[in-house]
């Protein structure tokens, strides 16, 4: 009984001992998958961990790269958000960037983006163009306010996001931000949109907050490159140098965007006869002269003499200097064109004044341009561009003056840079031909000689007039080369006729030169030249000038028409009449011909003034032992009148107009 | 094939049908059932239990995979909880398979081999899935598919429009929610 009970028991505890040991394995098998499971996601933890932080590095160390390899923050930014879009996957990026000072210091779009190929966000694109953020305003004001990172889930239940609408119509949902510090003042965000609502991602924000910090030492590089132009000076006048003058017109800008009434004008200011000055008394005299402006207009800006002086807090007027002879002046608080030209009106009056130059008392003066701050204008180069541009329609209208930049002198601006490369082909290829006018003798009216007058075919049935192409050859320059080949064609087609004439008294050649011309240190030379090579005999060659061309420097002029004079080339005097006429002046230089100028002869038969001046023309000529030719003579009663005044010859269409020259042959076979 | 699958295939059948059942389907396929998360195993191994497995319940390999693939999402959305809550719909959770959750096995899993997807929409709402893999488990992820509908709470249909099993280059799976 007790063997049995003792059998049931032992069995029963054998059971016990069996399920508590089956109870112990299975707590142990439990506890062994929990142990696996545990090394498992340890493992797998690290593995995570292992691959963020070798993604991580890589990332980083590419971002580096980018920094190092940078030739702009502007490219660097550009590259940056392309990595950093690609390498988190998403699809466009854009970089807002701080600028301004004190009460204008605002986010500004960059407008620098990337976007995943095939991508549309224009219309986030151009409601950001337009977005500017003031601190805690909008995704970028909040990156600027805090400092760090900002994550946008949903742009459409942000309530500080003010661009959804064309993020939303771009298809983009989430955004987040980083700063870009610069010794802890921040300098730029990068902004980032998914096309997802999308929860933090701390670690993606994070790294990107790395990126900014390595792109914000190049960023650092640029701006101390910045102020290092601001310190930069031009040495020889002492005034600030363009990349200074360009930030403040940057700025100027960037405050006319913020406050409408905030307009300003920039107005570019070039020396008039600068470069004949350089020439002609050398390069050190230019220089000083150039000292000699500087000082005086920044004189002048101190006294408050071209522009009103600011209050405290505003700023005042700005003079640089831009280029050679070249001054730019931005000028705040003007809106209106009236203002600016009074701005340029002093500064003519302050150039009035002639400068003592090594000796010499130079008269110069100035052409300015001017362009007022407008909504279209998108930067500061563009304006000063604009300025520039006026400045040159200034100069085209003589010297001393003033103009306003409009829209159409772009188009101007266009077409004759297009004109000049033409020209410059025209001259390369000598595409002219020389048509020739000829000079009747009122005596027996009989051609005694001829003008030279270049032409330019440009199809087989258009010809260019002088008019058409001559200033932009003065402009650049072109009116030398295609001057000597005028003079040259001129003389050798003179040798061939005079050599048909038989008994006949020899015909003269007249040529007109040009300003730029005369100012060539080489002219004497080139023309003894030509003669030599053609071997035109002396005293059939004259060289017409104007008036005007003599009067800037009238010892240079007298110089160089002396020595052309001691070449046997006789020396007229265009256009007569229509300048100062100083007979003193005139008394000075070696002149043989007056020629009387068409609009007075044009008036002759119906103006009793026109008719005296005429007359009284002839008279001096005559007591001064000068030869007069009319100009424009197109009727039979101005013929006989000049005839009857005793006026030696005539040019114009009564005679003939300029012909080419087959046709110049015939009309010199039939002449008397 | 990466042992998680195996892992996975465990915790399911030992859910539902008990250990003793694993022991047994490992006993029948010849295996040891060492199975680490991390490890990579022939890919021999998950067919012989997926016979195995279908043997036992009388279902075809395919019927066993899409079985297995839909009981298996509850489990992995436990152990990769951010890929499920990022989404409120099935469709949008899955036109994230390639770029969001195949990076990140990738990161786990170094070396592992995933399909690529080809998604397109159709204008009715439903989506288009091609799948091309040479271990054709077109059932497991019709089984996926299924399963990630019932944790997002949406009736989900699957049809296979074409199959790589009967020939064709590629399986293509229209998935339709009700």
């Amino acid at each position: 009984m007790s063997a049995d009970t003792g059998g049931v028991s032992h069995s029963q505890q054998v059971i016990d001992s069996l399920a508590a040991e089956n109870k112990l394995l299975s707590r142990r098998i439990e506890r062994e998958q929990r142990i696996r499971k545990e090394a498992e996601e340890i493992a797998e933890q690290g593995l995570r961990e292992l691959y963020n932080r070798q993604r991580e590095l890589e990332f980083l160390s590419q971002i580096t790269t980018m920094a190092n390899q940078a030739g702009s923050a502007r490219e660097l930014l550009a590259s940056a958000l392309e990595y950093i879009s690609r390498f988190a996957g998403w699809s466009a990026a854009h970089a807002y960037i701080v600028g301004g000072q004190g009460a204008t210091r605002r986010m500004w779009p960059s407008n620098i983006w990337y976007s995943d190929p095939g991508l549309d966000i224009s219309a986030l694109k151009a409601e950001t163009a337009g977005a500017i953020f003031d601190e805690g305003v909008g995704l970028p004001g909040q990156v600027w306010r805090s400092g760090e990172p900002v994550w946008l889930e949903d742009l459409t239940t942000s309530d500080n996001f003010p661009r959804h609408e064309g993020a939303v119509q771009s298809g983009m949902r989430a955004a987040f931000s980083v700063p870009v510090l610069v010794e802890s003042e921040i300098a730029a965000s990068l902004e980032f949109f998914g096309p997802n609502p999308t929860p933090q991602d701390a670690a993606l924000l994070g790294l990107t907050a790395k990126a900014g910090t390595q792109l914000s030492r190049v960023i650092e590089r640029d701006s101390a490159k910045a102020r290092l132009y601001d310190a930069m000076h031009d040495s020889l006048t002492g005034l600030p140098s363009r990349p200074h003058f360009m930030r403040e017109v940057e700025q100027a800008l960037r405050e006319y965007s913020l406050d409408r009434t905030a307009g300003f004008g920039v107005l570019f200011v070039d020396l008039d006869r600068f470069k004949m000055i350089n020439e002609s008394l050398g390069h050190a005299a230019g220089d000083v002269l150039l000292t000699q402006v500087g000082a005086r207009l920044k004189a002048a800006i101190k006294q408050g003499t071209i522009a009103e002086l600011p209050n405290s807090g505003d700023s005042a007027a700005l003079f640089a200097r831009v280029g050679g002879d070249e001054f730019t002046l931005l000028v705040p608080r003007i809106r209106r064109p009236e203002e600016a030209f009074a701005v340029a009106d002093r500064i003519h009056t302050v150039l009035s004044e002639p400068f003592r130059v090594e000796g010499h008392e130079v008269v110069t003066g100035a052409s300015i341009g001017i362009a007022l701050s407008s909504s279209e204008d998108r930067s500061a180069d563009e304006l000063v561009r604009h300025a520039d541009m006026a400045m040159y329609h200034a100069k085209a209208r003589g010297k001393a003056r003033s103009e306003i930049y409009d829209s159409n002198m772009q188009d101007r601006a266009t077409r004759r840079m297009a004109l000049y490369s033409e020209l410059r082909a025209a001259v390369d290829h000598e595409a002219f031909t020389v048509y020739y006018q000829p000079v009747v003798s009122l005596a027996d009216d009989e051609i005694v000689g001829v003008e030279a007058l270049v032409r330019w075919p440009v199809s087989p049935t258009t010809v260019r007039l002088p008019d058409e192409f001559i200033p932009a050859a003065e402009e650049t320059g072109l009116i030398v080369p295609l001057g000597s080949w005028v003079l040259r064609e001129a003389c050798q087609a003179l040798c061939r006729w005079n050599t048909t004439r038989g008994g006949r008294k020899p015909l003269t050649m007249s040529v007109n030169l040009s300003p730029r011309q005369l100012a060539q240190p080489d002219l004497v030379e080139e023309v003894r030249a030509i003669i030599a090579d053609t071997g035109i005999p002396l005293g059939l060659l004259s060289l017409e000038i104007t008036e005007s061309m003599t009067m800037e420097d009238p010892d240079f002029a007298a110089d160089v028409l002396n020595r052309l004079r001691a070449l046997g080339i006789r020396i007229s005097i265009d256009d007569f009449g229509t300048g100062f006429s100083c007979l003193s002046y005139l008394h000075r230089l070696p002149l043989q011909v007056l020629k009387i100028d068409r609009s007075f002869i044009a008036r002759m038969e119906t103006n009793m003034e026109s008719l005296q001046i005429v007359n009284t023309i002839v008279a001096l000529a005559r007591s001064l032992g000068l030869e007069v030719i009319a100009e424009g003579a197109e009727t039979i009663e101005e013929v006989e009148r000049l005839r009857s005044m005793g006026c030696n010859f005539y040019q114009g269409f009564y005679g003939s107009p300029p012909v080419a020259e087959e046709r110049l042959l015939l009309l010199l076979a039939s002449s008397p | 094939m990466k042992g998680i699958i195996f892992n996975l295939l465990e915790d399911v059948v030992v859910e539902i049908h008990g250990d003793a059942v694993w022991d047994a389907l490992l006993d029948q396929s010849d295996l040891d059932g060492v199975y680490t998360s991390l490890g990579s195993y022939d890919d021999a191994e998950i067919m012989g239990l997926v016979s195995a497995a279908g043997n036992a319940l009388s279902l075809t390999d395919d019927e066993v995979l899409r079985w297995f693939g839909r009981r298996a999402i509850p489990g992995m959305a436990k152990r990769w909880p951010a890929f499920f809550v990022a989404h409120q719909n099935t469709i949008p959770f899955l036109r994230t398979l390639n770029s969001v959750i195949h990076p990140e096995v990738r990161k786990l899993y170094a070396g592992a081999y995933c399909p690529h997807f080809d998604f397109t929409s159709p204008t009715d709402g439903s989506l288009l899935i091609g799948y091309r893999s040479p271990r054709q488990l077109c059932g497991l992820a019709h089984g996926f598919v299924l399963g990630a509908g019932d944790h997002y709470g949406e009736a989900v249909t699957v049809e296979h429009l074409e199959c790589m099993r009967e020939g064709d280059a590629r399986c293509l799976l229209s998935v339709t929610v009700e």
